[in-house]
């Protein structure tokens, strides 16, 4: 089959008028021939495209198309549906009635990022990657980046006050918007107060407030709809400003004045990197603390390197280094590459030792958690199960759990220890996220304190019989367990964690829940 | 990532694949204009199923191989006889191609405005007239259209092949990665 031949059945298939025989020979054709796949694909775009260009054609005319575009409203209806579904998938927990969770969530639009952000109103405190609420959102202050669900996306400047209407559509009363609109949203719309800006491609962006207004076209090419005159286009490089009485001026565009995503990408990255150097510079006057037995920071440099530092300076007899064995280098909480070490891989795990008889002990780690797939998995093993040795490890339906060993088990069945179990706080959804982990283990008071972070997950009394007020630790794994006595139990003694940690600290001592919520403020990224 | 972001992680995948997706859908129901709405569902059910995915894993594969399962239901509904449909192997190596491929979509429908510039007026009226929604089938078309089936097929054949080779023209090359 010649190409030509080949392109016609194409063209006939696609127009539903292939008979069998020829459609078994282009079938053939294509499985054997990667040029006329690829063919396939090209002219499959092509009638893709012009039943796109087709659609939007009389738009030229109507400016309104995007209301009379049966896809959009289609993946308007949609975004709605997911909306409420996500509602009820989010919070299987919670029986709030979804109306209260419509009311919240507008299912248009996504928070992308903010840098320094503050929200009004039932904004409130909005997390990176949240639904935009429904109704007028107010940014008193600081940068957004907003992305509409048609792929739209703007970066909004505060103070800001703006409503998501559609995937297509918005209200801005006040503020700063610079709008960035792929191919697919064409015909994205804006509504200030003085009229209607409507995209034709590709980039513009709108400062408004009740006095005057300005618009910028950046690249490409708008439609202004002003209330009191008529429409008119504007092409890349035109700007306009309005006052309330519908006086107008033409302008240059200035694109410097209007924040763009590259900006707000940088800007939320330096957020990102200050956050951290705030947290390295906590962390340097921790290390400083004599109570800190250990601080090692997973991030080995350089990929030959096998060992973590004690960065802990003041402890006299100070544990060493951690040697890694298996765990794979990977990206810490900050963001960073190589600050953090993924103890997935089989026989993963930090071994250190610790020397000398202790108290009261503090143990915290920044982890994340892919899955928890043995039955105890590990954060912190002492070898073997010696009297007076720590085990702080996850059990698999989500409970911290953290014992020490009390005495030599007499009996088969008789108690050797106390086991101290946190409720469970785990569930798949946390699954990714970085959680700073932490138990406390007081002699004095004689308690157990599970921490997630930063708050009390649980806190118990150990009885009298099983406490013990001297802990030895001796040689231990950071994220498994080092058992020679049970190895033939894999399923027992197979305890490596499924997941990354870039932070373990060792107090000598039982830290205040006022430390334990400090260290994660710091630490959060 | 905290779960909000991880939402948005997932709606960003899934927007950004928007044309991928909608270009194997299309190329498993050539010519069916039901294809939006086979891709509007497949959207639904990702979006219902985003707990079974793993941020960073292979998103593309999964979404085609739930879409290929919208598709069939489709097919299913439909219970047409007639339709022509390709081998499961040849829609395995669509999905796989479609998902290695860079996502032109946008350039080539920006060089496609140009490139329908120069065609004659009325060429070019005929073409997109035949892409509009009531047209119909070729044969309503044609009747309207006053013309022959065969004399229209051949004469939006050559138009396609014009458009093809002037979209090639107009691509810049991709910039190599450096």
């Amino acid at each position: 089959m010649n190409p030509a031949e080949r392109n016609e059945l194409i063209d006939d298939l696609i127009e539903e008028r292939i008979s069998e025989a020829d459609f078994l020979r282009l079938e053939a054709e294509l499985s054997v021939d990667p040029a006329a796949r690829a063919a396939y694909y090209e002219r499959v775009q092509l009638s893709m495209a012009l039943t796109e260009h087709a659609r939007q054609m009389p738009a030229k005319k109507a400016p309104m198309r995007w209301k009379t575009t049966p896809s959009w409203l289609a993946m308007a209806a949609l975004w709605v549906a997911l909306a409420g579904i996500a509602a009820l998938l989010l919070r299987p927990g919670r029986t709030d009635s979804v109306a209260e969770v419509e009311s919240t969530a507008n299912g248009y639009a996504a928070l992308v990022s903010q840098v320094d952000a503050v929200w009004a109103g039932q904004a409130g405190a909005m997390a990176d990657g949240a639904l935009l609420p429904a109704g007028i959102v107010k940014l008193e202050s600081g940068l957004a980046q907003v992305e509409l669900f048609s792929g739209v996306r703007l970066v909004v400047e505060g103070t800001a006050e703006f409503e998501v209407l559609s995937p297509m559509e918005m209200r801005l009363t006040q503020g700063r918007v610079r709008a960035h609109v792929p191919e697919t949203a064409h015909g994205f719309r804006i509504h200030t107060p003085e009229g209607d800006v409507v995209d034709l491609g590709t980039e513009f962006a709108v400062n408004a407030s009740a006095q005057s207004s300005e618009l910028h076209v950046l690249q490409g090419e708008v439609e202004w709809h002003p209330h009191a005159a008529k429409m008119q286009n504007m092409v890349g490089g035109e700007a306009l400003r309005w006052q309330a009485g519908g006086d107008h001026a033409a302008m240059t565009a200035d694109q410097s004045r209007f924040v763009g995503l590259a900006e707000i990408k940088e800007r939320h990255e330096t957020a990102q990197k200050n956050r951290r150097s705030e947290w390295l510079r906590f962390s340097e006057q921790m290390r400083r603390d004599p109570r800190l037995l250990a601080c090692y920071r997973m991030d080995v440099s350089d990929s030959g390197e096998r060992m973590v530092r004690n960065l802990a300076s003041t402890p006299a007899a100070k544990p060493g280094a951690g040697a890694i064995v298996a765990a794979r280098r990977a990206e810490d909480r900050w963001g960073m590459t190589d600050g953090a070490l993924d103890f997935s891989p089989a026989g993963s795990r930090v071994r250190v030792s610790v020397p000398g008889e202790h108290g009261s002990l503090t143990m915290l780690c920044w982890v994340k958690i892919n899955s928890l797939d043995r039955l105890y998995n590990s954060l912190f093993l002492t070898d073997g199960h010696e009297v007076g040795a720590p085990h702080w490890q996850i059990t698999q339906d989500g409970r911290l759990f953290f014992s020490v060993k009390k005495m030599e088990q007499s009996e088969k069945g008789r108690r050797d220890k106390h086991n101290a179990f946190s409720p469970p706080f785990w569930n798949t959804s946390l699954s990714g996220q970085w959680l700073m982990l932490a138990v406390v283990y007081d002699v004095k008071a004689g308690t157990v304190t599970h921490f997630l972070n930063g708050e009390i997950l649980s806190s118990e009394t150990v009885p009298d019989d099983f406490l013990v007020e001297d802990v030895r630790i001796g040689n231990a794994s950071i994220g498994n367990w080092s058992e020679p006595a049970y190895r033939k139990d894999a399923e027992f003694a197979v305890r490596n964690f499924n997941g990354s940690m870039d932070e373990f600290l060792l107090f000598d001592a039982a830290l205040p829940a006022t430390e334990i919520s400090a260290i994660y403020e710091h630490g959060r990224p | 990532m905290n779960e909000s972001q991880q939402e948005s992680a997932f709606v960003a995948e899934l927007t950004g694949m928007q044309m991928p997706l909608r270009l194997y859908v299309q190329s498993l129901l050539p010519g069916d204009p039901a294809t939006h709405d086979v891709v509007q569902q497949a959207n639904a059910t990702l979006w219902k199923k985003r707990g079974d995915f793993t941020l960073g894993t292979n998103f593309k594969a999964w979404a085609f191989s739930v879409a290929r399962y919208e598709v069939l239901n489709y097919r299913k509904q439909q219970a047409r006889d007639s339709r022509l449909v390709f081998g499961e192997d040849l829609e395995q190596t669509f999905a796989e191609e479609i998902a290695a491929r860079d996502d032109d979509t946008e350039r080539r429908h920006e060089a496609l405005k140009g490139c329908l510039e120069k065609l004659r007026p009325q060429d070019r009226e005929l073409l997109l007239h035949r892409y509009t929604a009531s047209a119909g089938t070729l044969e309503d078309y044609a009747q309207r259209a006053g013309r022959s089936v065969g004399g229209l097929k051949v004469t939006l054949h050559r138009l396609r092949n014009a458009l093809l080779g002037c979209i090639e023209k107009q691509l810049p090359p991709l910039e190599a990665e450096s």
